[in-house]
């Protein structure tokens, strides 16, 4: 059925509400991939098993939602009953009878399931009090955990397609641009980049032909904001596309998607059909002149495709290379043509900027930093999960507040932005306002809005080695500095946690560094150095240990530890022999069991799995 | 017609000429492994960055590889600053570290006071600088023969499947052109081999010496409107032809005016 | 070409050497530049995958919760080493940089069943059929 004009939209979204608003009361099950991975299907599948057996009262299994990713993945399964809000975590398949007899024929909530807060150990019922949703500011998250992905009436009836008609038909492209560039909406894939200004010079190239790519390959370890976004509000992305479309003059738009995210590929294209059977992509969207198509395009596992011009030549099937950008790729990009580039978090950002106003949007975050960013807060942190919060809140709060502290009540060694492009910050830095300028000016970067948590049980050398490693596997290997001087920086690294580790190894690796930095053809290499640097620079002591002491203080590197068991607690139950994959351990049922320090490999499985704390690592 | 200047002297250039064509008319000795006239550019082994600013940049300076860089007016370019100095030797130590016994490297590296490099050397080197060159003269040549496989450090030049490949016709372009020398062929008999594969040698009719590939032959006739027949002479029995019809019109034409 | 690739590994776990002649064929491309793109991307496989490709994150999220030990011991119980598959074609494993399931790290993907918060208990069991 085609939308033919804006009045139809509005009299659609009007007649989507009453229908959602019918249900006096509805459940939402969170079957983003971390509750999926936790058996959120069984849930699903529970409900309608249950509400097929019993007949309920105003309830039907069309009142059971699935919606994208909450966020709070640490606590999955969820399930919320609204319009109550209450807030049920871990649920499993047999609590859904319970769950049906309690909460849903009658008002009861069950105390069991609620989220205990451990500040306090007081038990929360509603979902906005949970302090991991209370402290977060949800524009580009907006839609997630309320709608289901997969159904466009949801979205139409949450104003979905709003900004679009109010931009098509009250709009000139160059307004649309003014007021992106008036909201200061910065590139939210790590750049930072002004979004308007690139739009605008887009626009002023002449030429027939513009291109709208959304870049969802989110290749930084430890980030899912963008896959969580495309698999569970798809539409809000198309939306942000073709308003730029509108505004450059582009007839053609690519969503490229990372290919280990299928799953987002298969909702962003049921959202493309059902934008097409609504004419809302296609010629003349809601009977304006504006045509608009949009195609998806896989990656194949290249980190380096995230790059812009290693994401085009991509997009055209060549091998993902990087090549100078002089001329950049806004002005020739795919096929040589005029591009806009922007992350999945930029698009989405877009509708709301149109129909709230850039000073609405400028009044969040700090001045240069306006609107929010979606961080995965992951790690070893006690709530790890996808929050977004308004620009310049502090790491602290992120951390502690939203994040629940470190888990086990471990210290706390330092935080990871921005991917393997950015760096490590440590407790001085806890109260530092996340924002692109600050976290830059600290030796870090925003990136992607990985944020990864570490505590003194991480070694910081290892975790440079790690970054390098990871980098040195993802190289194109076009050019010197990056495919030679980071292969050399690892082996480096390596050579430190090994315990072969000289003193002038460090300013080695500095300066070296700065030749990459200063080299390299593209961003993998220019801010490869950096995990390397930053830990440099603020964990110096802990090199200095493996290279004088040849001591591992984190316990991590395995040539500088070595693992005992302690007789007095171990109590025989054989589970460590049996981890062994070296076959290290030796002892009788009930018999202290002893690690040969020959075969012993450090690898850690025994450690993992002895449940009487016996075997001391040192 | 702009000016731009290089090292304080104040040049003339095409607008939008890459920058190290000017450099290299101003005879300013940068090292360029990765280019060549004949392809397009390939900004790889990064040799030839220099430094360039503008007035109205305010101090502000960029470092660009000259072989991608178009000039433009009122460009100012220092070729060989100390931070350039210490790049080039840098970017020669890591050739080392992949090529420490290939005399090419090794005579640049010199050039730059690198005699051995302070990194870690590869397992088993081999003179493959990967500068891309064989590839792209062969894409250039119409062959697209051979291509740069695998990812990153383990990157190799190889024919496809590392196999003899199937689109190469032995016109030799790619080993004739590589810096190092390190794509070896060989011409015995009536056989050429290059890239494992091999290939039939025609041969000058009077002179025996060998000539052309039957494959390059038959595509340069397919393609370029030449005549079958005219490989049955390699070039010099083609020059001494063509000097003795040249030498025998001269005469006549004396003849002629006499 | 790289989406017709996807598909054909797809289809066979791997890219046989006629898929990839028949490729450039089809798309009237040069060989070589098909093999380029064959050996540069992840997602590609010149060699035939086991019936269970075990799929084990590698990302930092995983890394900082225990990732290598995981690798380690699904390793051992194998007898194989990452990117290579067993004599009888039953497993194959694989180091992936990061699946976007962090908050459940460490992630193990076996075809394409998600297993998270993976333990050296559970790892086992995971490979032990």
């Amino acid at each position: 059925m085609i939308i033919a004009t804006p009045k139809q939209l509005e009299q659609l979204a009007a007649e989507y509400k009453k229908t959602a608003d019918k249900h006096k009361k509805m459940v939402i099950v969170c079957c983003g991939t971390g509750c999926l991975a936790n058996g959120a299907q069984k849930i699903v599948d529970a409900f309608e098993e249950c509400l097929s057996r019993r007949k309920v009262k105003d309830f039907t299994v069309e009142a059971v939602k699935k919606t994208g990713c909450h966020g709070f993945c640490e606590q999955g399964p969820l399930v919320v009953i609204e319009p109550q809000g209450t807030f049920y975590t871990k649920v499993k398949p047999k609590d859904i009878e319970s769950i049906i007899e309690k909460s849903i024929e009658n008002d009861e909530v069950i105390e069991k399931f609620l989220f205990t807060n451990p500040k306090d150990g007081r038990k929360i019922e509603k979902y906005p009090d949970v302090p991991f949703f209370s402290h977060q500011h949800r524009i580009a998250l907006r839609n997630l955990g309320k709608i289901a992905p997969f159904d466009i009436k949801e979205y139409i009836a949450v104003d979905g397609y709003e900004a679009l008609a109010k931009v098509l038909t009250t709009m000139t492209p160059d307004q649309v641009i003014d007021e992106i560039t008036k909201s200061e909406l910065r590139g939210r894939g790590g750049g930072g980049f002004s979004a308007g200004k690139k739009w605008r010079t887009c626009r002023n190239v002449p030429s027939d032909v513009h291109y709208v790519i959304c870049n969802g390959d989110e290749g930084d370890p430890g980030a899912f904001m963008d896959r969580s976004i495309m698999e569970g509000d798809p539409h809000s992305v198309l939306e942000g596309m073709m308003i730029c479309a509108f505004a450059v003059g582009a007839k053609q738009g690519y969503i490229y998607v990372r290919d280990e995210y299928p799953l987002a590929v298969i909702h962003l294209q049921k959202a493309i059909a059902d934008c097409e059977k609504h004419g809302l992509l296609g010629d003349k969207i809601l009977g304006t002149d504006f045509s608009f198509s949009i195609r998806i395009a896989r990656g194949a596992g290249a980190f380096v495709c995230g790059e812009s011009s290693a994401l085009m030549r991509s997009v055209a099937g060549e091998v993902g290379e990087p090549r100078a950008k002089y001329i950049h790729s806004v002005v020739k990009g795919l096929y040589d043509q005029p591009t806009v580039l922007n992350n999945v978090e930029t698009f989405v950002n877009v509708p709301v900027i149109i129909n709230h106003g850039a000073d609405w949007f400028r009044e969040i975050g700090v001045p240069k930093n306006s609107g929010t960013k979606v961080f995965s807060l992951v790690g070893k942190v006690r709530n790890t999960g996808l929050i977004e919060v308004a620009m310049g809140t502090t790491m602290r709060e992120i951390i502690y507040d939203i994040g629940g502290g470190i888990i086990d009540g471990r210290p706390f060694k330092g935080v990871q932005t921005g991917g393997p492009s950015g760096g490590c910050l440590p407790e001085s830095k806890l109260d530092l306002p996340v924002d692109f300028d600050s976290l830059t000016e600290a030796g870090s970067m925003m990136g992607s809005g990985g944020m990864i948590v570490m505590d003194d049980k991480t070694c910081m050398v290892d975790v440079a080695r790690y970054f390098l490693q990871f980098l040195v596997s993802e190289s194109c290997g076009k050019c010197v500095p990056c495919r030679e001087g980071l292969y050399q920086l690892h082996k480096l690294t390596i050579k430190i946690c090994e315990g072969n580790g000289t003193e002038d190894d460090i300013e080695k690796m500095e300066k070296l560094s700065q030749q990459i930095v200063v080299g390299s053809l593209c961003g993998l290499g220019k801010s490869g150095p950096n995990p390397l640097l930053s830990t440099i620079k603020y964990y110096r002591d802990e090199y200095l240990a493996h290279i004088r002491d040849k001591k591992c203080p984190a316990g991590v590197c395995r040539n500088l530890i070595t693992y005992r068991v302690i007789p007095e607690l171990c109590t025989g139950c054989l589970a460590c022999i049996t981890a062994c994959a070296y076959h290290a351990i030796t002892g009788q049922k009930k018999e202290p069991h002893v690690i040969n320090q020959e075969l012993c490999e450090k690898c850690g499985a025994c450690v993992a799995v002895c449940k009487h704390d016996a075997i001391e690592v040192s | 017609m702009i000016t731009v200047t290089i090292n304080g002297k104040l040049v003339r250039a095409k607008e939008g000429e890459m920058l190290l064509a000017v450099l290299r008319r101003e005879k300013i000795d940068i090292p360029a492994l990765c280019h060549h006239e004949a392809v397009e550019p390939y900004g790889a082994c990064r040799l030839c960055m220099v430094e360039i600013t503008k007035k109205e940049w305010d101090g502000w300076k960029n470092m660009v590889t000259s072989c991608l860089y178009p000039v433009a007016d009122g460009l100012i370019i220092q070729t060989h600053t100390t931070d350039l100095i210490e790049l080039r030797k840098t970017i020669l130590d890591l050739y080392l570290a992949r090529c420490p016994n290939t005399p090419e490297i090794q005579d640049l590296a010199a050039q730059y006071g690198v005699t051995q490099t302070s990194f870690e050397e590869v397992a088993e080197p081999n003179d493959c600088i990967l500068c891309g060159l064989c590839t792209r003269i062969c894409d250039r040549m119409g062959f697209g023969a051979i291509s740069a496989i695998n990812r990153g450090h383990g990157r190799e030049i190889a024919p496809p499947l590392k196999n003899a490949p199937p689109d190469c016709v032995g016109c030799l372009a790619c080993a004739l052109n590589c810096p190092t020398n390190y794509i070896k062929y060989s011409d015995i008999g009536h056989t050429r081999e290059i890239w494992g594969r091999k290939f039939e040698l025609l041969r000058d009719v009077r002179t025996g010496q060998s000539t052309i590939t039957r494959e390059f032959a038959e595509y340069l006739s397919k393609h370029r409107n030449i005549p079958q027949d005219y490989f049955e002479l390699n070039d010099e029995s083609h020059r001494k032809e063509t000097a003795l019809s040249l030498g025998k019109i001269a005469i006549w034409s004396r003849e002629e005016s006499q | 070409m790289i989406m017709v690739l996807q598909d054909i590994q797809r289809e066979y776990r791997y890219l046989p050497c006629e898929a990839l002649l028949q490729t450039a064929q089809a798309l009237d491309v040069k060989l070589s530049k098909v093999f380029s793109v064959a050996t540069f991307y992840n997602a590609f496989s010149l060699n035939p995958k086991g019936e269970k490709v075990v799929r084990i994150c590698v990302g930092t999220a995983c890394h900082i919760r225990g990732a290598a030990l995981i690798k380690e011991q699904i390793e051992h119980h194998l007898g194989i080493k990452a990117g290579q598959t067993t004599e009888d074609m039953k497993f194959s494993i694989e180091v992936v940089a990061c699946v976007g399931a962090c908050a459940m790290a460490p992630v193990v993907i076996v075809n394409d069943k998600y297993h998270g918060g993976v333990s050296v208990s559970s790892a086992t069991r995971l490979v032990k059929n």
